[in-house]
């Protein structure tokens, strides 16, 4: 779903002159395949998918967590995070705004009917609406994205810079050293 | 006075654990509800994204860095309202707190006063538009003036109890730190806010690249700063080893008096802070004293450490030593507000002393000092061919030559220290044969 962002990260490391030399070694790589597990249940359980995702999203952070000695992985942290909040709090489904969304090219059908495994309709009831899908993002590839997914695409970009052996560090943004206000 | 500073102390933590965090969790909670509108989200993203722009391109002034955050927070007010702010300081949190190492005590109690800033300078916002004939230019500054201290208020008295200082100190300190650059960003964020006002979001891209230009400017700045502040330290302690070398070899040369020039500095320095003087000009003394007698090192060692009475001549080559001093003070172009000192502290306030027999105010006051100081200290200290004079006896001498021979409000501030020393201490300080090197670059740092 992030693959423009992906790429356009790729693209930026590749002009800084970055090259894949090694993987970064990351931690319990494990709870990764069992997210995707749980997803895959949500797909052919869609009646209680959202406990799937909820479940998923737990150890989505779990795995970021115990990752959280690479900076990019704390953005992705914050962006997840965000999500998780809406998610958890709306029976384990990211609702999506069908205002923004009828700007898009896909079909609705499922999201609106209930079958879509991890999109419903955002509603009046639903809660903390402000960090559902409720940004419409036209390019490269249009989407609806929640605030929570702008960190995840930052996140992603940092990763990927990672990736290429020119990590961008965030090592300035300290408490006390960096923060006026704090010193 | 104690009981007194803990009851302050406990007030201070109730207010700042408990005040602030109520604070915090208030005013969030009243702004979540203007959040869950649906015309706000564009805005929520909107300052979500300069947010995180801003929490990356930090400014740096000289021994921290400011981010534009408040600058951002700032905006938000002034165009929006309370919810804005709240939603852009909340973000800033939530990367801080991800990114740096989580403290969640700390991390609520730094929003708290965040939040209670920006509540303060929103109410106050509304109240001034109440009147409906403010000049925007005018509540902007305004508003600006009290963001700065209310946060500063705030954010000192949280500090002032984590780090247990007094608050006053504090907001002191912090204030001498970044108020300029502070006031000037916030300054430029009401200019901004008004331009998006007039003329749409996208005079955020000029402001965009003028806050970069500046960062970039302040960065360059203060590099260029930090280096020249550490040449200064390297030629510092140049200076400091210089000066060490030269007292050392003062004293090596003359092997009656060892440790003199040291006692000559340490009972100057008595005297000039006595008198009342600049701290600069005390160490002044001091250094002046630790080197009045360099010229000695151009007399023969058979004449300096000659036993028994010198001869006229032999007298009149020792008195060289002054101007031999003179000279190579000069000639090695430092330390040219010690050359009073070392020429003139054989000088006599009657006009009787050497090299240039001056008289009275015409002696320069380092050498007035010198020379009472330098006079004591030869006639306690103990030398290898005589005992030193009980310091009583010496007191008199000094007594009896104010006037004459030193200046006399002077001679009546040094026997006031004298006298004033426990006798233990006074005996120390005559029987010290050299002062540790470490004193001597504590009193020239």
């Amino acid at each position: 779903m992030l693959l423009d962002v992906i790429a356009l990260s790729f693209l930026v490391a590749l002009l800084r002159g970055g090259r894949i030399k090694e993987f970064p070694k990351f931690n319990q790589i494990k709870l990764l395949i069992v997210t995707i597990l749980l997803q895959a249940c949500a797909v052919f359980f869609p009646t209680i998918g959202g406990l799937f995702i909820s479940i998923a999203y737990v150890f989505i952070l779990a795995f970021l967590v115990f990752n959280r000695e690479f900076e990019d992985m704390r953005i992705f942290l914050i962006g997840w995070f965000l999500n998780a909040i809406a998610i958890w709090s709306n029976n384990g489904k990211m609702p999506i705004d069908l205002v923004q969304a009828a700007k898009l090219p896909y079909d609705l059908e499922p999201v609106i009917n209930g079958t879509n495994f991890k999109h419903s309709v955002l509603t009046e009831s639903s809660n903390f609406p402000f960090l559902t899908d409720v940004i419409y993002m036209p390019s490269i590839i249009p989407r609806i994205i929640s605030i929570g997914d702008i960190f995840i695409m930052l996140g992603a970009f940092l990763l990927v810079q990672r990736l290429m052996n020119k990590p961008i560090s965030l090592l300035q943004l300290r408490e006390g050293k960096s923060y006026a206000t704090k010193n | 006075m104690r009981q007194k500073t803990n009851y302050a102390v406990w007030i201070k933590g109730i207010v700042v654990q408990i005040g602030f965090v109520i604070a915090a969790i208030y005013i969030f909670y009243t702004s979540s509800s203007e959040w869950a509108v649906r015309e706000h989200w564009g805005v929520l993203s909107t300052y979500t994204l300069l947010t995180i722009f801003s929490c990356f391109a930090p400014v740096r002034i000289s021994n921290t860095i400011l981010t534009v955050n408040n600058a951002v927070i700032f905006s938000g007010i002034l165009l929006y309202g309370v919810w804005v702010g709240v939603w852009a300081a909340v973000i800033e949190s939530l990367i801080i707190a991800f990114l740096v190492r989580f403290n969640p005590l700390k991390a609520i109690i730094n929003i708290g006063q965040l939040l209670m800033t920006i509540w303060t300078v929103a109410f106050l916002k509304d109240w001034i538009e109440g009147f409906g004939t403010v000049s925007p230019i005018i509540s902007d500054l305004f508003l600006a003036v009290v963001y700065w201290f209310v946060n500063l208020i705030l954010c000192g008295l949280g500090i002032s109890y984590f780090h247990q200082m007094t608050w006053a100190r504090t907001v002191k300190m912090m204030a001498k730190g970044f108020t300029s650059t502070y006031l000037l960003l916030l300054i430029l964020a009401g200019v901004g806010s008004r331009l998006v006002e007039s003329y749409g979001p996208l005079t955020l891209i000029p402001m965009m690249i003028a806050f970069i230009t500046i960062s970039y400017v302040f960065h360059h700045y203060y590099d260029n700063l930090q280096r020249l502040q550490q040449k200064v330290e390297e030629v510092k302690s140049f200076n400091h080893n210089f000066l060490t070398t030269m007292a050392a070899s003062i004293d090596a040369r003359d092997r009656y008096t060892s440790g003199h020039s040291q006692r000559v500095a340490y009972w100057g320095r008595e005297i000039a802070r006595d008198i009342g003087l600049s701290e600069r000009k005390v160490e002044d003394v001091y250094i002046g004293g630790i080197l009045h007698d360099i010229g000695k090192i151009g007399i023969e060692d058979e004449i300096l450490n000659k036993k028994g009475k010198l001869t006229p001549e032999e007298y009149d080559k020792i008195k060289q030593h002054t101007v031999i001093g003179y000279e190579i003070i000069l000639q090695a172009g430092m330390f040219n507000e010690l050359l009073p000192a070392i020429r003139s502290h054989h000088e006599r306030i009657d006009g009787r002393g050497y090299p240039d027999g001056l008289a009275g105010d015409e002696i320069p006051l380092m050498a007035r000092i010198l020379a009472i100081s330098d006079a004591f200290d030869a006639m306690v200290a103990d030398r290898p061919y005589r005992k030193g004079l009980p310091v009583e006896e010496a007191l008199q001498e000094i007594r009896r030559g104010s006037g004459t021979q030193f200046d006399p409000i002077l001679a009546e501030h040094f026997i006031r220290i004298v006298q004033r020393l426990p006798y233990e201490e006074l005996q120390s300080i005559i029987g010290m044969e050299s002062i540790p090197q470490k004193q001597l670059q504590e009193a020239i740092r």
